[in-house]
């Protein structure tokens, strides 16, 4: 085992597999910060260029470049508020409140830190795990699957809301959420649901659009109505300063960091849940660690730990590949397209890569650890450079955020009805944040519905209603029970110790 | 009972919410399932939400969600005419793109608000525009390869066969 370990890491050092790991990483870097142009798509995009590569040369090439999308994207996301990967937009709640603040450089000190760190964890993982997490995948079946997206959606709904109303607030934004994944023509008997006699949303509407225009055009409109740079009128200079405080920061919440890692790794290796999961989970987890109702209060303004969560499900990206390599089940998009690449390069995923490709293996994580070292390395080179991006003038900065967010949406379909749902769904994230609605809990429902209906019609038709009884159902409802209520059990205790406090 | 932004918003919320439950009616058990179990919740949700807004006395909007807030301004209606005036500017790019296509509606978007709006130098909103350009050409056109619609104008030149 540990021979075919050096072994793959020999193997991603010859120097025609680096060059292709550098040039891939490269790539990754300016997909994950450019906004609308996904990881998945680029991965499809660069396929046909492995045709002639060898299996290490060919994964160095691909995964060097999927493994660091979602750590440049959280830089488009904090600086700009504009998520640079679909995955990477729950670090924007905290991470541009911290540009705001004028604190991007730690920011985005403490997002490259905690996504090295995370990354890392999820390739040791990836290398660990293969034997010990089979049976736990295969023995959940969509009954489970159901309920673990009840327990996420009741999760960030929970915590992304505060005060006697917030679990309410937060439960009809997801309601909302799902209702919209609702659109398109439904899976299970082909019916057309809300599509308005309109081709273009029959497959549905895409995340991308509502994504961009939900998050970016708030944005956009705040920085408008302040009239000033995205850090607002803070003294030049003092921006890109707290980049190693952001980097102590992620050791200061080193167990918040490595706890946010585990999450993402769990969300990474379950099929079908996606990136953007990990990271609104990771995020809710990191609300929860919060001890008083103030530093509650903080996140979404601007707290740290809102953006180490987040950036630390990097780590998903490598256990991801896990039910990929040893079961041939993808477990995203970008996993999808990678286990076409397998089959390009002549290897069939499952137990002959745990024998006979087990130098392979090794080598896919080494590459996910020297492609983020290499990506974090240079973006700390230039951090200051980047950070200093939210000094320039509102006036020169508005136009090209909103470039980007038309962009962005636009290339889902490449159909000008993917504006209109840009645009549509900005003026819905608006009217949200101005009305008090978390919308946090509304685009994880959009996400989610596709699959939460499917798991809920197999369960269904599968089972009839006993599919409620199976004990890891009942374990999971209890638990997703637990976390509605823990905010107001915390709250109740610390009055309760307040109390204690104060003298007779 | 007060009617504020929130409670129109919970109104919306259960207008839409009926409007699930009763095109589900209509449709077969499987394709139906789901939008029922959405769409029950919401209503329920949301009239929960309507009568508790209705009948707080005092606005509890600013303190109850984890998520990025509007700072707005100590003049509101200043603030209401510098958000209709950002609305109208996205609009305005949106109809630009509908008419004339991405290609030129990027570089006439962004000459137009740095140059009008920004009240820019000549030579700084020159500058910006041809940069965002060029990214947007070199970038997006030739290296992404992104099928770009042609605006309405340029599709009814071509109809009438003078493009």
């Amino acid at each position: 085992m540990f021979d075919a370990f050096i072994q793959g890491l020999l193997m991603v050092l010859q120097w025609k597999a680096f060059l292709y790991l550098v040039i891939g990483a490269f790539i990754g870097f300016w997909v994950g910060i450019l906004p609308g142009i996904g990881g998945g798509a680029t991965l499809a995009l660069m396929m046909p260029f492995i045709y002639k590569m060898t299996p290490v040369e060919g994964f160095s090439f691909l995964l060097g470049m999927h493994s660091v999308v979602q750590t440049t994207g959280d830089i488009t996301s904090i600086l700009f508020g504009v998520p640079g990967e679909p995955t990477t937009v729950a670090i924007i709640l905290d991470g541009h409140a911290m540009a705001k603040k004028g604190e991007a450089g730690r920011a985005l000190g403490a997002a490259l830190m905690s996504a090295l760190l995370g990354a890392l964890i999820g390739a040791s993982f990836l290398a660990l795990a293969i034997p010990v997490v089979r049976p736990l995948v295969l023995s959940f079946g969509s009954p489970e699957m159901f309920m673990v997206i009840m327990l996420g959606l009741t999760c960030i709904s929970s915590l992304s809301g505060r005060g006697k109303g917030g679990l309410l607030l937060g439960l009809i934004s997801a309601s909302l959420g799902l209702a919209l994944s609702l659109v398109g023509q439904d899976r299970q008997a082909g019916i057309l649901r809300f599509t308005f006699g309109q081709l273009y949303l029959w497959n549905g509407l895409a995340l991308i659009p509502i994504a961009v225009g939900f998050f970016a055009i708030p944005e956009i409109v705040e920085l408008f109505v302040q009239g000033t740079a995205i850090a607002g009128d803070l003294p030049p200079g003092h921006i890109g300063k707290g980049v190693m405080e952001g980097i102590k920061d992620t050791f200061r919440h080193f167990f918040l960091m490595v706890r946010c890692s585990l999450l993402g790794v769990f969300i990474g290796i379950m099929p079908g849940l996606g990136g953007a999961v990990a990271q609104w989970v990771s995020y809710a987890h990191a609300t929860q660690s919060a001890k008083t109702e103030e530093e509650r209060a903080g996140f979404g303004k601007g707290d740290v730990r809102g953006v180490i969560g987040p950036a630390s499900a990097n780590s998903k990206e490598a256990a991801g590949l896990l039910p990929t390599v040893g079961f041939g089940i993808p477990a995203s998009t970008g996993t999808a397209i990678l286990l076409g690449a397998f089959f390009l390069l002549g290897i069939v995923p499952g137990p002959d890569m745990l024998g006979k490709y087990l130098p392979v293996t090794f080598s896919l994580v080494w590459t996910i650890i020297i492609a983020n070292i290499l990506v974090v390395a240079a973006s700390l080179l230039f951090i200051n450079r980047l950070a200093k991006m939210t000094e320039i003038r509102g006036n020169i900065i508005i136009p090209f955020i909103l470039l980007l967010t038309f962009i962005g949406g636009y290339t889902a379909n490449n159909h000008i009805g993917d504006l209109i749902v840009t645009l549509a769904s900005g003026g819905l994230g608006y009217l949200m944040v101005r009305f008090g609605f978390p919308r946090p809990p509304f685009i994880l429902g959009f996400i989610l519905g596709h699959l939460a209906e499917t798991y809920f019609y197999i369960s269904t038709t599968r089972y009839g209603m006993d599919w409620i009884y199976r004990p890891k159902v009942i374990v999971i409802f209890l638990l997703a029970l637990a976390v509605a209520f823990y905010p107001a059990f915390q709250k109740r205790k610390m009055a309760r110790s307040a109390r204690k406090e104060v003298p007779a | 009972m007060r009617l504020n932004g929130k409670a129109w918003m919970c109104l919306a919320l259960m207008a839409v919410s009926i409007g699930i439950i009763l095109s589900a009616l209509g449709w077969p058990f499987k394709a139906a399932l789901f939008p029922m179990i959405t769409g029950i919740p919401l209503f329920i949700l949301s009239t929960l939400q309507f009568i508790i807004t209705g009948f707080q006395k005092k606005s509890h909007d600013k303190d109850s969600v984890v998520d990025f807030q509007l700072s707005g301004l100590e003049d509101k209606s200043l603030e209401r005419k510098k958000t209709i005036t950002i609305f109208s500017w996205i609009g305005g790019f949106f109809v630009l793109v509908i008419l004339i296509g991405f290609p030129i509606a990027v570089p006439l978007f962004v000459f137009c608000y740095m140059k009008f709006r920004g009240k820019e130098k000549w030579i700084t909103s020159l500058l910006f525009t041809a940069g965002a350009w060029g990214a947007f050409y070199g970038l997006f056109v030739k290296f992404c390869d992104i099928p770009f619609m042609e605006g309405w104008i340029q599709q009814g030149l071509r109809a009438l066969r003078i493009l």
